[in-house]
C-alpha cells in the first residue's frame, strides 16, 4: 500500500451510471464492496447525464467518482464529464468499471484522463486499492462545496 | 468436507436413496405427462422430432435491421422468434429523447410508432410464426393488432407472446417511471384485451427471467414471479374475467442456471404449484388453465467476460438442462453475452447448441426422462415447499403497490446482487476462468474479437423522428390523443382501445406514455424534460 493511501474509513465515493444504462448489478456489487471496505458511498444509481454526476461530486464533497457501465453509452459521454470537472475546477479522480470495458476501451480512458479503469478481470482487492490510492493522492481531503451546481 | 448445499442453499445428502421416497404419492405428486398436477410436463408426450420453440433473442439498430436480423436466423433453422427493445424502448422513451441519443439500438431494437412495427415484421408470417415480445406490452400489442388488419389478418390468428413485468420492473432493470397502480393497469388491460380479441396470442407471459439475472436464486425467482402473477390473476378476477378466459394463455419465462438438477427440480415444481393454484385456489375447471407453457432463457449472469468460448459449454448444460425438463420455448444466452447483444456469429452458435440438443442427443424422445429420481424427486418437493412458503411470506407482508413503493422489493434485489458479487468475490460460487483456472488477459484471446465488437447507437433515428413528428397529420392525433387522456382518467376502462387508435393516428410511444402518466399525476417526462409539445 502506497504512502499516500488513505484510510477507508475516510474515502467518500460517488457511483453512478450514466445515460440509460440500466442493467445495475455491477454498480450495486461494487457499492457494496466499497461500504464492506469501509468506505461512505454515495450512490447516484442509473440515468445521469455527466452534468448530474459532476453536481453530485461537488454537493457531497465526494473524493473519487465512479462509474459503472454495462452499456457502451459511458464512452460518449465521458469527454462531457472531464470537461465539466475541469470547468468548475473539480480535481476529482474518475474510475470507469464494468464487464464492457475492453483492454482497449481501457487504454483509451486513461489516455483521455480517466484514473483508473476496470475491465471484467479486476478483482475486489484491485477495485479498492485503487480507490484508496487515488484518494490518497488528493491534496486534501474535500469539504463539501457550496458552489452552484453546474 | 465442505458442506454439499445447491445454488440455492438447499442442504444435499451425498445419496439419495428409496427411503427418501418411502411415502411418495406418485399419484398425488406426478400424476402422468400431460394430467394433473402437470410435475411431469405439460403435454402426454416428449417433444420428440418436433422439438421445442428454438429461438435467440433478437433486435439492433432500427426496426429494420432488426427485421434482417430475425429473417437470417429463420433462414438458419429457428423456429420462433425473440424480440427486444433497446434500453429507450424499454424505458417508453422516444428515441430523440434526450437521454437516449448514445442508446439508440445497441442494446435491443429501437421502436417507438406504427412504421416502426411494420419494418419489423414486414415479411415475417404473423399467423404462424410466434414471437416473443420482450417489449412493452401494451404498447407492442397495440402495434401488432394494427399491423395485423393492415394486412387483413384477424387478430383472433394472432401468436405469439408478450412479458408482463409491472411489480419490480422499476426495481431491477428496465424502469418505466410509472406508478404502481398504472403498471398494473396496463398490464391487466392489456391481457384482458387480448383474451377477447387475440386468443391465441399469450398475452400473460410472467418473466422471472428479467427478475432473477440480479442475482436471485431459484426460490426467490419463482417466489416473486408467483407473488407478480397470482397478483395479476387477482386483479383480472376483480375486474369479472373469468379464470378459464385467461388462465390457458398463463406462460412463465424463467431462468436457467448452472445447477442442472436444481433447475429442473424447479420448473417441475413450478408446474405443480401452477396447477394446484389454478385449481385448488382460482377454482379454475378448463384443464388447459392448469398445464403452464414453460419458455425459458440460459442465464446470461452464469457467463463470464474471461474465456468466452467457455460460455458455450455452459449454454449447452442449461439448454439440456431445459430440455430434460420438458419447456415450451429456449433461447440460448450466447457467448458474448458479457460484451453485447448478439453478434451473428454468436447467434449461430446458440441456435447451433439447441439443434445439437434436439436432433442430436434424443432427450425429447421420452417425456419427464429424469422423473422418477429418487434425487430429483426429493429436490423438487423441496423446492416446491420453499417457493410456496416464501410466496405466503411475502404476501402476509401486505399490499404489493407498498411493498414496491417503499423500497422493500428493491431491498430483496439488492441483497441478491451483493450476495452474487460476494460468492464471486471469495470463490464461494466457482466461475471458471472468472475466480478459477484463470488465464493471462494476453492469452484470453478465443472468440474475444467478435465478442468486444461494438455497435454502433442508430443516431439517425432521431432526425427521422422529427421529419416523423412534422409529417403527421396535426388533428386527428390531437383528438386521439385527447381519447386517450380521458380513457386514461377513467379506470375503469380498456386502454387498449385508445391506444391503437392512437398509435394508428400516428402517436409515438413517448408520447402516449407521457399522456398515461399526467392522468395518474405524474409528469409527462420522467426526467423533467419539457412535454412533447402536442
Amino acid at each position: 500500500m502506497s504512502s499516500a493511501t488513505r484510510e477507508a474509513k475516510n474515502i467518500r465515493v460517488l457511483i453512478a451510471m450514466l445515460g440509460l444504462d440500466q442493467h445495475e448489478v455491477g454498480a450495486v456489487a461494487v457499492t457494496g464492496l466499497l461500504r464492506d471496505a469501509g468506505m461512505e458511498v454515495v450512490y447516484a444509481g442509473r440515468f445521469n447525464l455527466p452534468r448530474a454526476v459532476v453536481k453530485a461530486a461537488l454537493e457531497e464533497g465526494v473524493d473519487v467518482i465512479g462509474l459503472s457501465c454495462h452499456s457502451w453509452e459511458y464512452l460518449y459521454y465521458l469527454d462531457e464529464l472531464l470537461a465539466l470537472l475541469r470547468e468548475h475546477d473539480l480535481d476529482v479522480p474518475v474510475i470507469v468499471g464494468g464487464s464492457v470495458v475492453t483492454t482497449g476501451d481501457a487504454q483509451a480512458l486513461l489516455a483521455k484522463g480517466v484514473r483508473a479503469a476496470f475491465g471484467p478481470t479486476a478483482t475486489p482487492a484491485e477495485i479498492i486499492a485503487a480507490v484508496q490510492e487515488l484518494a490518497g493522492a488528493a491534496t486534501q481531503p474535500r469539504a463539501r462545496s457550496t458552489a452552484p451546481a453546474p | 468436507m465442505t458442506e454439499r448445499r445447491t445454488q440455492s442453499r438447499i442442504p444435499l445428502q451425498p445419496v439419495y436413496v428409496p427411503a427418501d421416497l418411502a411415502a411418495f404419492d406418485h399419484a398425488a405428486k406426478l400424476g402422468e405427462p400431460g394430467a394433473y398436477p402437470y410435475t411431469r410436463g405439460n403435454r402426454a408426450h416428449g417433444p420428440g422430432g418436433a422439438g421445442w420453440i428454438q429461438r435467440e433473442l433478437s433486435g439492433e439498430g432500427d426496426a429494420k435491421r432488426s427485421n434482417e436480423q430475425l429473417k437470417y436466423l429463420l433462414e438458419r433453422g429457428q423456429t420462433g422468434l425473440d424480440v427486444i427493445g433497446d434500453t429507450p424502448t424499454m424505458g417508453l422513451l422516444d428515441p430523440d429523447h434526450p437521454l437516449a441519443v448514445h442508446a439508440i439500438g445497441t442494446q435491443g431494437v429501437s421502436l417507438c410508432c406504427l412504421s416502426d412495427y411494420r419494418d419489423l415484421y414486414e415479411g415475417l408470417p404473423l399467423e404462424r410464426i410466434t414471437m416473443s415480445h420482450s417489449l412493452p406490452a401494451v404498447f407492442a400489442v397495440a402495434a401488432l393488432h394494427c399491423v395485423a388488419r393492415e394486412r387483413g389478418l384477424a387478430p383472433a390468428v394472432l401468436r405469439g407472446s408478450v412479458i408482463q413485468a409491472p411489480y419490480y420492473c422499476e426495481d431491477c432493470s428496465y424502469a418505466v417511471h410509472m406508478p404502481f397502480k398504472l403498471r398494473v393497469r396496463m398490464a391487466a388491460d392489456t391481457i384482458a384485451f387480448c383474451a377477447a380479441e387475440m386468443p391465441k396470442f399469450h398475452a400473460f407471459i410472467e418473466d422471472t427471467y428479467f427478475i432473477s439475472e440480479s442475482g436471485l436464486d431459484s426460490i426467490e425467482e419463482m417466489a416473486l414471479g408467483f407473488v407478480e402473477l397470482r397478483g395479476l390473476v387477482r386483479e383480472l378476477l376483480r375486474r369479472g374475467v373469468p379464470i378459464d378466459r385467461f388462465a390457458p394463455r398463463i406462460a412463465i419465462l424463467l431462468n436457467c442456471r448452472m445447477d442442472f438438477f436444481e433447475e429442473v427440480a424447479k420448473i417441475r415444481a413450478t408446474r405443480r404449484l401452477f396447477a394446484r393454484m389454478m385449481r385448488e385456489e382460482f377454482g379454475a375447471t378448463d384443464p388447459r388453465s392448469w398445464a403452464v407453457n414453460i419458455a425459458a432463457h440460459t442465464s446470461g449472469l452464469t457467463l463470464t467476460a474471461q474465456q468466452p468460448a467457455n460460455n458455450i459449454v455452459r449454454g449447452a448444460i442449461q439448454a439440456l438442462a431445459l430440455a430434460c425438463a420438458g419447456v415450451q420455448a429456449i433461447e440460448v444466452s450466447t457467448f458474448d453475452e458479457a460484451f453485447r447483444t448478439p453478434s451473428p456469429e454468436a447467434h449461430l452458435v446458440g441456435l447451433r447448441t439447441q439443434q445439437v440438443i434436439h436432433l442430436e442427443s434424443n432427450v425429447g424422445q421420452v417425456a419427464d426422462p429424469l422423473g422418477g429420481s429418487y434425487y430429483l424427486e426429493t429436490l423438487t418437493d423441496d423446492l416446491e415447499r420453499r417457493i410456496s412458503e416464501m410466496i405466503e411470506s411475502i404476501e402476509a407482508r401486505g399490499d404489493a403497490a407498498e411493498l414496491s413503493d417503499s423500497g422493500w422489493f428493491r431491498g430483496l434485489f439488492q441483497t441478491a446482487i451483493e450476495r452474487h458479487a460476494r460468492g464471486i468475490a471469495d470463490g464461494t460460487t466457482a466461475k471458471v476462468g472468472l475466480n478459477v483456472h484463470r488465464v493471462p488477459e494476453a492469452d484470453d484471446v478465443l472468440l474475444r474479437e467478435v465478442a468486444e465488437r461494438k455497435i454502433e447507437p442508430a443516431r439517425e433515428r432521431i432526425a427521422w423522428m422529427k421529419q416523423y413528428r412534422t409529417g403527421r397529420a396535426p388533428e386527428p392525433l390531437r383528438e386521439a390523443m385527447a381519447a386517450l387522456d380521458e380513457c386514461a382518467r377513467d379506470e375503469n376502462a380498456n386502454l387498449l382501445p385508445a391506444i391503437i387508435a392512437a398509435t394508428e393516428s400516428g402517436a409515438t410511444m413517448g408520447e402516449m406514455s407521457g399522456t398515461l402518466r399526467r392522468a395518474y399525476g405524474h409528469s409527462a417526462d420522467p426526467f423533467g424534460y419539457p412535454d412533447a409539445p402536442l
